[in-house]
């Protein structure tokens, strides 16, 4: 099973979906969940393939597309996007899980749901900057519908936002990869190629912010952030995990793997404002994250907050920086994933509040054992416990701190404890109030249905997983980091 | 060149002359017998079949010629675009206009031939005073059919539409004899013969600048789109796609052929920081502001049609970057554009054209719920919105990424890009179009209707409705089906122009 039938059972459950009759849109779900299913066996042989030969061919597919302009359908997957991959894979199935009980429409749905995932396996192959572009706005629009038909609180609003945050941010990328092709002489679109030339170091110096803030957006880079939490609260369960778990990390992928390795003179210059930057998310996003009402509005900066720490690592330009910042892409994509699940679905769909005090009143910890269980160990997770995976990555972009900006370590260590704060105080609040004796005990609720359950499992097991024995990751990455296309970067002064 | 040979040449041409004289008697014919007029159906079909006539006989017109200069020509560009006028004019033909707006068919649609034979021959000319009688030919045709429905908008918008298109019907005509009296030739090849023994003295410069204001109304580029609002809001809907999409296609061609391939010495720049006076420049500050009024004019509309009146301005702005880029690259892939522009605004008139007739006027509100209302048109008109928004993988989105690489490519010195500036302004201005044409999705998807009652369609305006649709998504696929011609075409007919 090469990679490229992850992009398949995508853009092909999506279609199946979408041609079903109406009197069968219960046989939706099942398509979704068969599609995500074999994207991520897909994925998972890739990554099993490559660590077994790691020397072996890497996976590739090209042929030409639009000739006159150098612009060719090309896929190929090291390291780095493979373990990508089967993150996409994973998020895809919980998500799938997490709206076992969608009735609304269900059939544009998981058409909808589907396509983001194959645009975001499309965004992970692509070895041309055209064909990454087509794939990264081919998310947009589905984005939109997810939210603003099936979402809740202010969907239209957080719809609304979102998507003109991303396509202004792809605009600015638009911008970015057209003066690359210009530059590089206009005749090809190829990734490897364009990263190749030696661009002029004052076209870099204007041409670089550009790029990387077309991605940065997307990754939910301060001041540039809001977009994200307004559109995760509004969004439906699944959708808040895609857009936190993957979708996010379609603007830290671009950012490393486009803008970095396109224009590594600009990165040189620019590295110390995209740290500072990343360095006012992890903070700004964690105090924010202290003060929400909303449990929902606590996970959506908390996003903001661990989408920092990836930046930062970025922004080291060392060996371990940029791992430790893969390594907290995966980690963030699973726990966010398992937050927004717990929170968004199982919770809501049987409280119907994510207010924290209104929640303090159902005394969780006690009527939904099994919901309160799996959100303390996330929270262990999110906080970066040791054991879980947020601790191997927040750890080795620390290390990576270290090496080349020793003091900046000062705030982030700052962050990190207002993380556990932030964490702490929601779990707190939300699953084990304190309630003073005399008040009638709160009704049991309906426990844990098999696909919250299986999707909880799925996902706790991963964060889990990664950080007791986190090496067939780190291989993977830095198989990929090994690419031609990080020399320059990682040789910087 | 004797008469049959000239006749041959103008095969198509004839094929549609004949046809509307035909529909013309045919028309006059029932109306005697039966005291009522034509049928809308048997003009679809006599109209149609004219069409595919002339398709057919473009087939047997040999290319001419093969040196020397002349009136008429047909090049690799005047074969495919006189293709695709053909094209869009049979979808505007299977547009019905409403019946209680027409009332004489048989003319309506006589004259949408006329104003197509007019378009034909403007594509298929190198020689200017022969192209001003064809384009006024065109133009005199739309007038009438912009104003055919006998309604106070309609008559106003015809009027408005009449006024500006004199005025610049002027302007053009004036322009052409300023530069005629440089050159001392009409005929294009010729004139940039005679450019290349030096520059273009004022009074020839004057004369460019009016022939580009004349073409700008055309395209309907900001400042001179005043008319457009008016037009695409009052006019039958089939006269507005016939404006909107083949009469701007063609004004496309013209401004090509006249700027890449008659005055291409005097050119200019409008790279950043080379900044030289000369049609590139100014065609890049009418770029500029067309789509800066048109996207930000679009955003306060609240009727549908007046939004793509302004979109349309918006457009036209992207065009005309990439042919103030100056390169056959850039100039092939603006002429791609305008084809797939042409289609998704043709296909959002003709869901509009449904829903206004179900609901009696083009307002946001009226297309709430149409995803249940009617499926299909609902995702066509999703299809449309999101090719002009430029989302892919539609074929909007491949034309706009394709004009926006090849100008910046063609704009190369040094390794610096020149027109970043024009096209960082087109990529955020686009970004921008999003909103609005989201604001109308948002309306056919998200909100619920107030009933649920199907729309009807007839089969000829689901036609209309489906294969733009379907053509957008194959286009977007496959771009390089229509984009490798359009580009050998030009390459071939500019000549060593890179």
């Amino acid at each position: 099973m090469t990679p490229a039938w992850t992009l398949i059972s995508a853009f092909a459950g999506a279609l199946l979906v979408l041609l079903l009759p109406a009197r069968s849109a219960g046989l939706a779900r099942v398509i979704a969940l068969l599609a995500s299913i074999t994207g991520a066996v897909a994925a998972a042989a890739a990554c099993l393939a490559k660590l077994q030969h790691p020397d072996a061919a890497a996976w590739s597919f090209e042929r030409p597309w639009i000739p006159q302009l150098g612009i060719s359908f090309h896929l190929a997957a090291n390291g780095l996007s493979l373990s990508l991959l089967l993150l996409t894979g994973l998020v895809a199935v919980a998500g799938v899980l997490f709206s076992w009980n969608v009735t609304q429409r269900p059939r544009a749905f998981f058409a909808f749901f589907m396509t983001i995932i194959g645009g975001v396996y499309g965004v992970f192959l692509s070895r041309d900057a055209f064909l990454l572009f087509v794939f990264y706005e081919i998310v947009i629009l589905p984005k939109y519908m997810l939210i603003a038909i099936w979402g809740s609180t202010n969907r239209e609003y957080g719809a609304m936002k979102l998507t003109l945050y991303s396509i202004g941010s792809s605009a600015l990328i638009l911008i970015g990869l057209v003066v690359a092709y210009a530059a590089a002489g206009g005749n090809s679109f190829d990734l490897d190629y364009l990263a190749s030339v030696r661009y002029a170091p004052a076209l870099q110096s204007w041409a670089f912010p550009i790029l990387f803030l077309g991605f940065g957006v997307l990754a939910g880079i301060w001041p540039f952030h809001t977009w994200a939490p307004t559109g995760h609260v509004a969004a439906p369960t699944a959708a808040s995990m895609l857009l936190a778990g993957v979708v996010m990390k379609l603007g830290a992928y671009g950012a490393l793997c486009v803008a970095m390795p396109l224009f590594p003179q600009g990165f040189a210059e620019w590295r110390m404002v995209i740290a500072g930057l990343a360095v006012m998310g992890i903070i700004y996003g964690a105090l924010t994250a202290l003060i929400q009402k909303d449990l929902k509005f606590v996970i959506g900066y908390s996003s903001v907050s661990h989408m920092g720490f990836i930046l930062l690592g970025l922004a080291t330009a060392t060996h371990w920086g940029l791992r430790g910042a893969m390594l907290q892409m995966i980690s963030h994509g699973i726990v966010a994933g398992l937050l927004f699940g717990i929170a968004g679905r199982v919770v809501y769909e049987r409280t119907h509040t994510r207010d924290l005090t209104a929640l303090g009143g159902f005394d969780l910890w006690r009527t939904l054992p099994g919901a309160a269980f799996a959100f303390t160990l996330a929270t262990a997770a999110s906080m970066g416990l040791p054991g879980f995976s947020g601790f191997v990555a927040e750890i080795s972009v620390g290390i990576g701190v270290w090496q080349s900006v020793p003091w900046l370590i000062v705030p982030v260590a700052v962050g990190i404890i207002v993380t556990g704060a932030f964490s702490l105080r929601a779990m707190h609040r939300a699953f084990f109030p304190v309630r003073p004796a005399g008040i009638e005990a709160a009704p049991m609720l309906p426990p844990l249905t098999w696909p919250e359950i299986s999707a909880i499992v799925l996902l706790i097991g991963v964060s889990l997983a990664i950080g007791v024995y986190p090496m067939p990751w780190v291989t993977l990455i830095d198989d990929g980091l090994k690419s031609p296309l990080f020399h320059s970067i990682l040789s910087l002064p | 060149m004797n008469y049959s040979a000239l006749f041959i040449q103008l095969l198509p041409e004839a094929v549609l002359v004949i046809t509307a004289l035909v529909l013309l008697g045919v028309a006059v014919a029932i109306e005697a017998k039966t005291g009522r007029p034509i049928p809308m159906d048997l003009t679809i079909v006599i109209s149609s079949i004219g069409i595919v006539g002339a398709y057919a006989a473009l087939n047997f017109c040999p290319t001419y010629p093969d040196s020397g200069t002349t009136m008429l020509v047909m090049d690799p560009l005047a074969r495919v675009f006189k293709a695709v006028v053909l094209g869009l004019g049979l979808l505007a033909v299977m547009l019905p206009p409403a019946r209680r707006e027409i009332a004489q068919p048989g003319e309506f649609h006589a004259l949408l031939l006329f104003a197509l034979t007019g378009l034909l021959l403007t594509v298929g000319t190198t020689h200017l005073l022969f192209l001003f009688v064809a384009l006024e030919l065109a133009s005199l045709s739309l007038y009438l059919l912009a104003g055919f429905s006998r309604t106070a908008k309609a008559a106003e918008a015809s009027l408005k539409y009449f006024l500006f298109g004199g005025v610049s019907a002027a302007f053009f005509l004036f322009g052409l004899s300023l530069l005629y009296g440089f050159c001392h030739t009409l005929t294009l090849p010729a004139m940039a013969t005679a450019l290349k023994a030096g520059p273009l003295p004022p009074f020839a410069v004057v004369g460019l600048v009016m022939v580009v204001v004349g073409l700008g109304f055309k395209l309907a580029a900001a400042p001179f789109h005043y008319w457009a609002p008016d037009v695409y809001e009052g006019s039958p809907a089939t006269s507005v796609a016939l404006i909107a999409a083949a009469s701007k296609a063609v004004g496309a061609v013209v401004l090509v052929r006249l700027l890449l391939m008659g005055f291409g010495d005097a050119a200019g720049s409008a790279a950043w920081g080379l900044m030289k006076p000369g049609w590139s420049l100014w065609i890049g500050v009418l770029a500029a502001v067309s789509m800066v009024f048109g996207n930000v004019l679009a955003l306060a509309q609240s009727s549908v049609r007046r939004l793509l009146a302004y979109s349309a301005v918006a457009n036209t702005g992207y065009l005309l970057v990439a042919i103030s880029a100056h390169g056959a690259y850039a100039a092939g892939a603006a002429l791609f554009y305008v084809v797939v522009y042409g289609l998704a605004t043709f296909g959002a008139l003709a869901v509009t054209a449904a829903v206004e007739r179900d609901r009696g006027d083009d307002s946001m509100a009226s297309f709430a719920g149409l995803v249940h209302r009617s499926p299909l048109q609902a995702v066509a008109l999703l299809i449309f919105l999101t090719s002009l928004a430029g989302v892919p993988p539609l074929a909007g989105f491949v034309g706009k990424f394709v004009m926006f690489g090849a100008a910046m490519a063609a704009s190369t010195t040094d390794g610096v890009p020149g027109l970043t500036w024009l096209v960082g302004l087109g990529a955020i201005m686009s970004a921008i179009s999003l909103y609005y044409y989201l604001m109308v999705l948002k309306q056919a998807f998200v909100r619920e209707a107030a009933d649920a009652a199907p729309v009807a369609l007839t089969l000829s305006h689901r036609l209309a409705v489906l294969v733009p649709a379907v053509l957008l998504v194959a286009l977007g696929l496959f771009p390089a089906v229509l984009l490798s011609p359009l580009t050998q075409a030009l390459l071939a007919t500019m000549g060593g122009l890179e």
